[in-house]
C-alpha cells in the first residue's frame, strides 16, 4: 500500500520533530491518564457512597442558617435549598449515574448491540438490511421528544403502577425510584444499541472473510461456535473503545431526563435533579454553588469519558502504529 | 447521473414509506392509549352535546384505535391536523407552522456555525498531527461538548447579560443581536464531533497519491491543503449533517425554553406537559418525517459522490 511508504516518508521528513512527537504523546497520555484517574475517583465515590458520605443525603435541616450555605469546612460543597449536604448528595448521584450506565450498557450495548451487530454482520442478507435500517431510523429520530411524548402519555399509569408496587411488595418507598429507573432505562435502551452494533457489524463483516474463520467453517464448526470462538474475541476490544466513546451520551440521557423531571425525581439524588434545583439566572446569581456543586462533577465525568474515548480511538488506529 | 443512481434513489425513497408508516402507527397508538377523553378537554366549559358529537365523528375519538388512525390520516391528507387543547379555538396547523419557521431558521444558522467552525478545526488538528496542538485543540472542543446545555445557559446568561450587560435576554425576532448567545449555545457543543470526523477524513486523504503529486508539482502548500486535501476530505462530511440533527433538536429544546424563543421545541415541551395530544402527535410525526427524509437525501447525495455506495446497495 502507498500509505505505508507515505508514512515512512513523513517519518523521515519529520525526524527533527521527534521531540515534539514525544511531547504530544505525553500530553495525550497525560490527558487520558488524568481522565482515567478522575473516573476512578468518581466510580469509587459512587460505589462506596454509604461509607464515605459525611452526612445522610436526605437529612433536611430547614433553618435559615442551614439552607443554601456556600461551601465551608463543614459542608465541602455547601448545602441545598432544603439544607441537605451537597457532597453527600453528589456521592449518591454518582451512584445513580453508575447504576444507570451499567444497566444500559449491559442490556443495550452488550446484549442488543453486540448480539444484533454479530447477527447482521455474520448472516448478512435481509437480516442485515432489516437490523441496520431499524437502527438508522431509531438513530435519526428526535429521541428526546419521543421520550417526552412517551412519558407524558403514560404518566398516570406509571404513578398507578408505582403506588401498587409500594402497597403490594416489599419495595416500600423504593418502588417509585425503581419504577422511574426502569422507565428511563427502558426508554434509553432502544436508542443505545445502534452505535455499538454498527462497529460490531463492520468488524464481523471483515473477520468473517478471514482465513481462520473460513478454515473453521470448512472444518464444520457450528455458527454458534464460529461466532463465540472466532469472531467475538476479535470484536471485543473495538467494542470497548466504541463504548467508552458513547458513555457520556448514555449517562447524559439520565441527567437530561432527570433535569426535566421525567427521570429520577427527588428525594433520590441524581445530577439531573440537583442541577434543576440550581438552574435559572437569578438562582445562579444568588447562590452559584447550587448549580456548580451538582454540575461540575458530572461535567467532568462526561469530559473524562470523551477524552478517554478519543485517546483509545487513536491508540487503535492502525495508522498510528506505523509511526 | 451515473448508472444505477436513479434506481438507488428510488429504492431509498421507497424505504422511507414503510418506515414512516411504522413510526406513525407506533406514535399514534402510544398517544391514543393515554387516558382521558380529548373532546372533554377541547370543549372545556363550552361543552355541548352537539359539538361534541361533531368532533367525535370527525376524529373518531370513541372508536377503536385503528379507525381513529384511518380517520386521522384522512384528515391529515386534507391538511387538517386536529385541534389544539392548550390553545383553545386554534387548530394544530395554526399553532405549529409559525413556530416551525422560527425553529428552522435558528437550526439552520446553528448548523452552519457548527460546520463553519468544525471543518477548519478538524483540518487544523489533522495538519497538526504529531504535535501537541492536535490533542489540545480537540480536547478543548470536547470540553465544550461535555457541558450540558442546561448547565451552560444559566451561567452564560448571568455572565453576559447580568454581569457584563453585553446582551439582553428577551426575544426580539430572529434578526436581532439577542439571538447570538442562543445560537452559540446551540452550535458550539457540536463542533467537537464535526472536527473529529473532519480530522479523520483529512488524515485518510492527506497521504493519497494525488496530494503527493500536487506537492511534487510545486504547488503552494496553501493550495494543496485547500483544493487537494480539504475538498476531498469534505465529501464524507455530508453524512455528519444527518448525525448532528438529533443533538441539535435536544439543544434547541432548552435554548428555546430559557431564552423565551417562540419555537417548536418549546411548544412541544408545553404540549407534553399540558398535555395537548394532537399537537404532540403532529410534532412527532413532522419531526420523524423530517429526519427520515433528511437521512434519505443524505444517502442519495452520498451515492452521487461515491459510486461504490450504489454498487454495495445493489448487492445487499
Amino acid at each position: 500500500m502507498t500509505a505505508g511508504t507515505a508514512e515512512a516518508e513523513q517519518a523521515v521528513a519529520s525526524a527533527p520533530s521527534m521531540k515534539r512527537r514525544m511531547f504530544r504523546l505525553i500530553i495525550r497520555k497525560k490527558l487520558a491518564v488524568l481522565a482515567l484517574a478522575y473516573l476512578l475517583v468518581f466510580y469509587f465515590c459512587g460505589v462506596f457512597a454509604p461509607l464515605i458520605a459525611p452526612y445522610d443525603p436526605n437529612e433536611q435541616r430547614r433553618t435559615v442558617e442551614d439552607v443554601r450555605q456556600p461551601p465551608s469546612a463543614e459542608h465541602l460543597l455547601g448545602t441545598d435549598t432544603l439544607g441537605r449536604d451537597m457532597l453527600s448528595r453528589v456521592f449518591y448521584a454518582a451512584r445513580t449515574t453508575i447504576l444507570f450506565t451499567v444497566a444500559v450498557t449491559i442490556t443495550g450495548g452488550l446484549f442488543l448491540g453486540v448480539g444484533l451487530g454479530l447477527v447482521a454482520g455474520y448472516r448478512g442478507g435481509w437480516v442485515d438490511t432489516l437490523i441496520m435500517r431499524v437502527g438508522e431510523v431509531l438513530s435519526g429520530l428526535p429521541t428526546l421528544f419521543l421520550l417526552l411524548a412517551i412519558t407524558a402519555a403514560f404518566r398516570t399509569r406509571i404513578d398507578d403502577a408505582s403506588y401498587w408496587l409500594r402497597e403490594h411488595t416489599w419495595l416500600g418507598d423504593d418502588a417509585k425510584t425503581l419504577m422511574q429507573f426502569t422507565i428511563i432505562v427502558g426508554a434509553t435502551v432502544p436508542f443505545a444499541w445502534i452505535g455499538s452494533s454498527r462497529i460490531v457489524r463492520s468488524l464481523a463483516l471483515s473477520i468473517r472473510e478471514a482465513d481462520y474463520v473460513v478454515a473453521a467453517e470448512l472444518y464444520g464448526a457450528s455458527t454458534w461456535r464460529v461466532i463465540t470462538r472466532h469472531i467475538l474475541p476479535g470484536i471485543l476490544p473495538l467494542f470497548m473503545v466504541g463504548l467508552s466513546g458513547s458513555m457520556a451520551s448514555i449517562a447524559g440521557a439520565e441527567v437530561t431526563l432527570s433535569f426535566l423531571g421525567l427521570g429520577i425525581t427527588p428525594p433520590t439524588p441524581s445530577f439531573g435533579n440537583m442541577i434543576a434545583d440550581g438552574a435559572g439566572v437569578r438562582t445562579f446569581q444568588a447562590t452559584p454553588h447550587l448549580l456548580l456543586s451538582g454540575a461540575l462533577p458530572v461535567v467532568l465525568f462526561f469530559f473524562a469519558w470523551n477524552l478517554l474515548g478519543d485517546a483509545l480511538v487513536d491508540l487503535l488506529d492502525p495508522r498510528m502504529h506505523q509511526r | 447521473m451515473g448508472p444505477g443512481l436513479f434506481g438507488y434513489a428510488v429504492r431509498r425513497l421507497l424505504w422511507a414509506v414503510p418506515v414512516l408508516f411504522a413510526i406513525s402507527v407506533i406514535v399514534f397508538w402510544i398517544l391514543r392509549l393515554a387516558p382521558g377523553d380529548p373532546v372533554d378537554t377541547i370543549l372545556g366549559r363550552h361543552y355541548d352535546e352537539e359539538r361534541a358529537a361533531v368532533l367525535r365523528d370527525k376524529y373518531g375519538y370513541d372508536e377503536p384505535v385503528y379507525v381513529q388512525y384511518v380517520k386521522y390520516m384522512r384528515n391529515l391528507f386534507h391538511g387538517d391536523l386536529g385541534v389544539s387543547t392548550r390553545h383553545q379555538d386554534f387548530t394544530v396547523s395554526e399553532v405549529i407552522w409559525p413556530k416551525i419557521k422560527v425553529s428552522t431558521q435558528l437550526g439552520a444558522m446553528a448548523l452552519f456555525i457548527t460546520f463553519a467552525l468544525g471543518i477548519p478545526v478538524g483540518v487544523y488538528a489533522a495538519l497538526a498531527r504529531g504535535t501537541f496542538l492536535d490533542p489540545l485543540t480537540i480536547s478543548f472542543w470536547l470540553a465544550l461538548d461535555a457541558v450540558p446545555v442546561f448547565v451552560a445557559i444559566p451561567i452564560l446568561q448571568y455572565l453576559f447579560a447580568v454581569r457584563l450587560g453585553w446582551v439582553r435576554l428577551g426575544w426580539e425576532g430572529v434578526w436581532s443581536p439577542n439571538i447570538i448567545m442562543p445560537l452559540l449555545i446551540m452550535s458550539l457543543p457540536g463542533v467537537a464531533g464535526v472536527a473529529r470526523f473532519m480530522r479523520a477524513s483529512v488524515v485518510s486523504v492527506m497521504h493519497e497519491d494525488y496530494v503527493r503529486t500536487a506537492r511534487a508539482k510545486g504547488l503552494k502548500e496553501r493550495t494543496v491543503v485547500v483544493t487537494h486535501i480539504t475538498r476531498n476530505a469534505l465529501l464524507p462530511m455530508i453524512t455528519v449533517i444527518g448525525l448532528s440533527l438529533p443533538g441539535m433538536t435536544a439543544g434547541a429544546l432548552f435554548t428555546e425554553q430559557y431564552f423565551g424563543i417562540p419555537g417548536i421545541a418549546r411548544e412541544s415541551l408545553a404540549a407534553v406537559t399540558a398535555p395537548d395530544y394532537d399537537v404532540i402527535l403532529a410534532l412527532v410525526l413532522f419531526g420523524s418525517t423530517l429526519f427520515v427524509l433528511a437521512n434519505v437525501l443524505i444517502d442519495i447525495s452520498y451515492a452521487i459522490i461515491d459510486p461504490r455506495v450504489r454498487v454495495g446497495a445493489r448487492r445487499g
